[in-house]
């Protein structure tokens, strides 16, 4: 997948950097590792190295240089994987009065030069790094790796709306309890997080279906009291209302990407709810024509604010010609989607639920691991197209108590098919070429408290299957 | 006629049994402060924190600030809180929490008082709520407590303290209230640890019962015997002793101890592949070879490394399920055995009691499992607390024997039995048919046990609680005050689990068996 701009090197690559340095640096000599493999997880996309081992430095300091060398983000995320990379470490002087020497460490700075100053997050945006570790003689390794980079919050949906809108004050009242809720604080503060991890966040608001909770608070948005969903089309109100809602999020989530959701819409009760019905009859409209309208008048004003709409693919499925040109198509029903999508000039993101959903317990790492989003693509125009992928933790059956560990290891195995090269994810025997560095990486994971399941269990999320090392299960 | 109305006569009378039935059960599902303190009384307004609430004590200790900002991060959870009190017209402001500790001795140390008292002021005079504590660990209690009487409005954006005035008058039924954690069936990562020892102090547990090696991996540097650690699963999957140090510290900092655990001489396999001696034969692994000195210089070794880190009182010496066929087959040791004129079950004995001496010796006192005391109770030392496991009754049978006993029925408190319901949780009561008052303070405690076999850093939360958190009331709250229908603590019990995942602990659902994952979309206190 190529880059999409080619801007200077920005700072968000210096995560990139910091965390591949940070899967290097292990506290003893590695363990039976497969010396011909590299235990970088995604796998860098260019990298030499050799066979020495290099003490660092615990209180490893940074120098900085270049337009970008100043910026906070660099500094906070300096000290953050410092204190992942060093926790074990204490023992300084032990080692000086053993060995009598003042300075044993090979590695006691790391130099960071970023050229570009600009501190905005945008799609497309340069994350690419350059890295070298040396000592004197010349020696250098050089790569490159990452996690996924955008966060897609499925914030609403009919069963509960959790987050403020000041606009329409009553929109909440949807949520569960008044505890389960998110202030526009909350939600800023979740946006500003990930940025200072180089992380944008791509807001949804699904419409028109999957919305009954917002006539908790607004009863006028259901088509009648007895036939909640999709909302009410017929209304200004309700667009009045969508238009609230996105001048209220316009404000907390930058991203350039917005969703609009557009997805299973069931219009059975516009069609059965007698004042829609006259609507789409003195408009001679369908009830599949409104759902075209609605979805194209949403689009309208997500544009008018300055996003680009992302919609899942039953609106491309069902009136291609149609759909505004700049929306991305988000596909998730099955394979075959992007292609035919890119073939008309839209751009797309892959989520085929058969390998990338991550609730679908019973798709084990390595069917995650396969699925190629450029699949059935061959033009590289066409290819430039896709914008990427994604993997959806939707969360029917998961909550605070069990999402880590459904989410992880295999979003990580997804995460390397979208950041390395594709011969490097298309090797035939992945058990010998991945798996040991899968296994390597979901312990990293379960050693920074990430809540990382084991691997080779055939569900997801299940227990281990009895006592063993985090190696080997 | 007649019929109706006596049928509307028997729906009042239901209605109204009900009502009353709703009204004793609501008073009590009203404090949702778990575990229920010994005393509460409340009243029904509401104060707010103002936005610089501070600590105000005489008390000074870094142990103490530090648990009171974190417990102010508890309480904000990362909200943004609203600075303008006066555009919300909002009067009856707490500047700070006022904390007086009797006590200037920092030790944490088994029975120390734990007891506080806490009052939160009422509107007419607000100002500064205040605790009151013998030593600062009843003082981080106090904390705690205040802290689920926190909450975050979403729609104001302020802390508010509901049903002031409050009095608290609180101290444990039991000092002795334990978890286990297994980390030779599964290595749990430092971070991992930590967070299930702060998960425990929103609890008021008090003792990390540590079972670091078993017969799979032994990942703890010995220095003693520094090939030991040779039977850690990898080189990555260890515990240094700064690792270990750190346990303890920061168990310390939250008033929680830490038991040690070295079982022997079953559960030991992982020791011989440092020290293939310590084996009875190459083919024959387990338990420990009990014919040579050198078992027991290794077992000193690793209890005097033991010392220099772990400061509780007691250590755990395990003893249980022996199977002692390894010594009758391997020709050394039957020897050894017949030269000795013991048995095996003798040599089990002997084996237990001396590394009792050792421990002693190291100013220890003992901890052993039950089959110990079911095989030659009367020959363990006096100062042995006997641990209970295989099942009920045998609690009674220790303290009637003049031991302390530590109560871990396995069929009531094993947590990895995801089958034992929370209301078995919370009903296991330890002085079960023990009526005599002196044996009944024979009884130290409880303990829940998470066991490793199917248990790793990602599911270990989820498996401790909530149900860890029911046993957690049992053994802290006065017995007349607990509910003597578990089904009655759902509400309180639920709002607790929400609080743990509000702070980031993955407590599973109350519904269903064990670590269930949620049965389908709906509020976390419905779950």
């Amino acid at each position: 997948m190529l880059p999409f701009s080619q801007k200077p090197h920005s700072k968000f690559s210096f995560f990139k950097l910091l965390f591949w340095v940070s899967q290097l640096l292990v506290l003893s000599s590695g363990f039976e590792l497969d010396e011909s493999l590299t235990y970088i997880w995604p796998l860098p996309s260019e990298f030499t190295s050799g066979n020495e081992t290099l003490a660092v430095d615990p209180t490893l300091s940074l120098s900085v240089s270049g337009k970008g060398g100043d910026l906070k983000i660099l500094r906070e995320g300096f000290e953050r994987y410092k204190k992942i990379i060093f926790k074990h470490v204490s023992g300084v002087s032990i080692f000086e009065k053993l060995r009598g020497i003042t300075s044993v460490y090979d590695i006691s700075e790391l130099r960071i030069i970023v050229n570009s100053d600009s501190e905005e997050l945008q799609l497309g945006v340069d994350e690419s790094y350059t890295l070298f570790v040396a000592k004197n003689d010349g020696k250098s390794i050089v790569g490159g790796a990452t996690i996924e980079n955008v966060l897609h919050w499925h914030i609403i949906d009919e069963q509960s709306f959790p987050l403020e809108v000041p606009t329409y004050p009553n929109l909440w009242n949807g949520a569960y309890t008044k505890w389960e809720r998110y202030t526009v604080e909350d939600a800023s503060d979740i946006v500003s997080f990930a940025k200072m991890r180089g992380i944008h966040v791509m807001a949804e608001v699904d419409v028109p279906g999957h919305a009954e909770s917002w006539g908790a608070g607004y009863p006028d948005l259901w088509p009648s009291s007895s036939c909640r969903e999709p909302l009410d089309v017929s209304k200004n109100f309700t667009f009045d209302l969508i238009s609230g809602i996105l001048s209220d999020i316009r404000k907390i989530f930058p991203f350039e990407l917005f969703h609009l959701g557009g997805d299973e819409v069931n219009t059975g009760c516009w069609t059965s709810t007698p004042h829609v019905k006259q609507w789409l009859n003195d408009r001679n409209m369908t009830a599949k024509d409104a759902y075209q309208y609605f979805v194209l008048k949403a689009q309208e004003m997500a544009i008018s604010k300055g996003w680009t709409p992302v919609n899942w693919e039953e609106t491309f499925n069902a009136f291609a010609a149609n759909l505004n040109p700049q929306t991305v198509v988000h596909n998730w029903l099955g394979p075959g989607v992007c292609p035919n999508a890119v073939a008309k000039g839209f751009r797309c993101i892959f989520s085929n639920q058969g390998v990338w959903y991550l609730d679908h317990l019973d798709v084990p790492w390595d069917q995650v691991y396969n699925a190629e989003p450029l699949e059935g693509i061959n033009n590289v125009s066409e290819q430039n197209l896709v914008l990427g992928g994604e993997v959806c933790m939707w969360d029917e059956v998961a909550d605070t108590s069990n999402v880590q560990q459904t989410i992880w290891p295999r979003a990580a195995a997804a995460a390397e098919r979208l950041w390395s090269k594709r011969e490097a994810v298309s090797a035939r025997n992945i058990t010998l070429t991945a798996l040991p560095r899968f296994l390597y990486f979901r312990c990293l994971l379960n050693r920074r408290g990430v809540q990382a399941a084991p691997v080779t269990n055939k569900y997801a999320r299940q227990p281990p299957t009895g006592p063993g090392s985090c190696y080997e299960q | 006629m007649a019929s109706e109305a006596s049928l509307v006569a028997m729906v009042v009378a239901l209605a109204l049994s009900n009502a009353l039935l709703v009204t004793s059960e609501s008073e009590y599902n009203k404090v949702k402060i778990w575990p229920m303190p010994a005393s509460v009384s409340y009243g029904h307004s509401h104060l707010y924190l103002s936005n610089d609430f501070e600590l105000s004590t005489n008390y000074d200790s870094g142990l103490l600030k530090d648990a009171f900002n974190r417990m102010l991060a508890v309480i904000r959870l990362g909200h943004i809180i609203e600075a303008n009190f006066s555009a919300l017209h909002l009067s009856p402001l707490l500047r700070g929490l006022h904390i007086v500790i009797s006590s200037s001795n920092h030790q944490l140390q088994y029975t120390i008082d734990e007891s506080y008292k806490l009052t939160v002021p009422s509107p007419e005079n607000p100002g500064y709520a205040h605790l009151e504590a013998q030593t600062v660990y009843g003082a981080l209690h106090g904390l705690q407590t205040f802290s689920q009487l926190c909450h975050f409005n979403f729609t104001s954006r302020v802390l508010e303290v509901h049903m002031s005035p409050w009095t608290i008058i609180d101290q444990p039924r039991f000092s002795y209230r334990g978890l286990l954690i297994d980390t030779s069936r599964h290595y749990l990562p430092l971070p991992v640890v930590k967070k299930v020892i702060d998960s425990m102090s929103y609890a008021k547990l008090n003792v990390l019962h540590w079972h670091i090696v078993d017969s799979q991996s032994f990942p703890l540097e010995i220095p003693s015997y520094p090939k030991l650690w040779d039977g850690a699963y990898s080189p990555s999957e260890r515990y240094t002793v700064a690792d270990a140090a750190e346990v303890v510290s920061y168990a310390q900092q939250r008033g929680i101890n830490v038991l040690a655990e070295i079982d022997v001489p079953g559960h030991a396999r992982s020791w011989g592949t440092g020290y293939p001696s310590l084996w009875p034969s190459k083919d024959c692994q387990q338990p420990l070879d009990v014919s040579k000195e050198f078992t027991f210089k290794v077992i000193d070794g690793i209890l005097s490394d033991f010392s220099k880190i772990f400061k509780f009182k007691f250590v755990h010496l395990g003893g249980d399920e022996v199977n002692t066929s390894c010594w009758t087959i391997t020709p050394h040791i039957s020897k050894w055995l017949r030269e000795h004129g013991m048995n095996e079950s003798q040599a089990y004995q002997y084996f237990v009691l001396r590394a009792q001496n050792v421990a002693l010796s190291h100013g220890y006192e003992i901890v052993n499992w039950e089959e110990t005391f079911n095989d030659f109770g009367n020959k363990l030392s006096r100062k042995t607390v006997v641990h209970n496991w295989l099942g009920g009754g045998v609690a009674r049978q220790v303290v009637a024997s003049g031991l302390r006993c530590i109560v871990s029925n396995q069929d009531k408190w094993y947590l990895h039995y995801l089958d034992t319901t929370l209301q078995e949780f919370y009903a296991n009561e330890p002085l079960t048919n023990i009526t005599n008052l002196k044996q009944q303070k024979l009884v130290i405690g409880g303990e829940v046990c998470m066991w490793g076999e199917f248990v790793d850093g990602s599911d270990i939360e989820q498996t401790i609680w909530p149900r860890a958190a029911a046993a957690a009331e049992r053994l802290w709250t006065p017995y007349d005050k607990l509910a003597k229908n578990p089904r009655e603590v759902t509400g309180r019990l639920a709002h607790f689990r929400c609080l743990l995942n509000q702070r980031g602990v993955a407590a599973a659902p109350l519904a269903g068996q064990g670590r269930s994952a949620p049965e389908g979309p709906g509020s976390c206190y419905e779950q």
